[in-house]
């Protein structure tokens, strides 16, 4: 009984992204986290995180890649999975993409729409972006998807903080 | 978005594009039927977070209607008010959420939409499978929204 419970809270953990989680620990000290904090951002930004890619198996079509790393946000920690789009472009070079929508943050989907093959298809109001992430004008998005910086190491794709392209 | 005041701001500064209101339908029983409306609370619960972490932009996730699942009238008749102060409003859509399946032969009494998902036994699923389970169902659900969004349109 008291195992399932541990495992459901975790549960808990590992899927509701940015809500919950730790949130008795954070709450403890939020005078320490506070004045830390500033450090601990300028330390994350640097951070690359292990997915379970090889950056052999990329192709050119892209990939739903997931990963989990620690969120800090205020007196909030939790454990939250990421989501790229991975794929290599016609240079061979591998493109990072985050699915978040740049018109009211909905998680957009490659090739979802019939009338618009190969592209990104926001299923919120339907936003459109290029391969390459680039909005396409027209659509509510005013800016192309945010671009995870990326190391191979080892043969694994690592991925660091997505960051944003400018307006297109 | 969430019924949290960060994203309410937003609401309010983009509230043309929200045109969805997310109504998870929470049950609540003592005696006999304690445990089985804990997994159907617990589950709904989970997947609306997860799906508005999809569709985020479009719905807005109120906070969840918790009733007696002995008192059914009071259920639907407490639903009904909170139904039309959500139509009042911009909302043009009102999805309902849930695992219990008594609200499906209620559906003619409401006007939004009824979407009912069985509550699976997490508890005796593994972390990964648990997931996958999940992420599985969101998928579900997040198709029915779009395919209602798109008939409308
Ligand atoms: S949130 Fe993607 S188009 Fe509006």
């Amino acid at each position: 009984m008291s195992k399932n419970r541990v495992s459901r809270r975790q549960f808990l953990n590992y899927t509701l992204m940015g809500v919950g989680g730790f949130m008795a620990a954070g709450m403890m000290m939020p005078m320490v986290r506070f004045a830390v904090d500033p450090v601990l951002k300028a330390g994350a930004e640097g951070d690359f995180i292990a997915t379970k890619v090889k950056v052999a198996d990329i192709t050119n079509e892209p990939q739903r890649v997931d990963f989990n790393f620690d969120q800090k946000d205020a007196w909030y920690e939790s454990e939250v999975t990421g989501t790229a789009w991975v794929y290599k472009n016609e240079n061979g070079e591998i493109i990072a993409l985050s699915p978040v929508c740049k018109h009211l943050g909905c998680t957009v989907d490659w090739n979802a729409d019939k009338k618009n093959p190969n592209m990104f298809f926001c299923p919120c109001h339907y936003g459109l972006y290029e391969k390459d992430g680039t909005n396409v004008p027209g659509t509510p998005p005013l800016a192309p998807l945010d671009v995870y910086p990326h190391q191979e190491k080892d043969g694994i794709l690592y991925l660091g903080k997505a960051q944003p392209r400018g307006g297109a | 978005m969430r019924w949290i005041p960060d994203d309410i701001a937003m609401f309010n500064k983009s509230s043309e594009y929200v045109d969805t209101a997310v109504v998870p339908l929470l049950p609540v029983a003592f005696g006999e039927g304690m445990k089985e409306s804990a997994a159907m609370t617990d589950f709904a619960s989970i997947l609306t977070s997860q799906l508005e972490r999809q569709l985020q932009g479009r719905i807005l996730l109120i906070p969840g209607h918790t009733y007696l699942k002995s008192k059914p009238e009071e259920a639907v008749s407490q639903l009904e008010k909170w139904e039309a102060e959500l139509l009042d409003r911009q909302f043009k859509h009102v999805f309902y959420v849930t695992c219990d399946y008594d609200w499906k032969q209620r559906e003619g009494e409401l006007k939004g939409t009824v979407l009912w998902l069985p509550s699976l036994p997490l508890e005796q699923m593994n972390e990964a499978s648990k997931v996958s389970v999940m992420e599985d169902q969101v998928r579900q659900l997040m198709n029915l929204f779009i395919q209602k969004w798109r008939e409308e349109e």
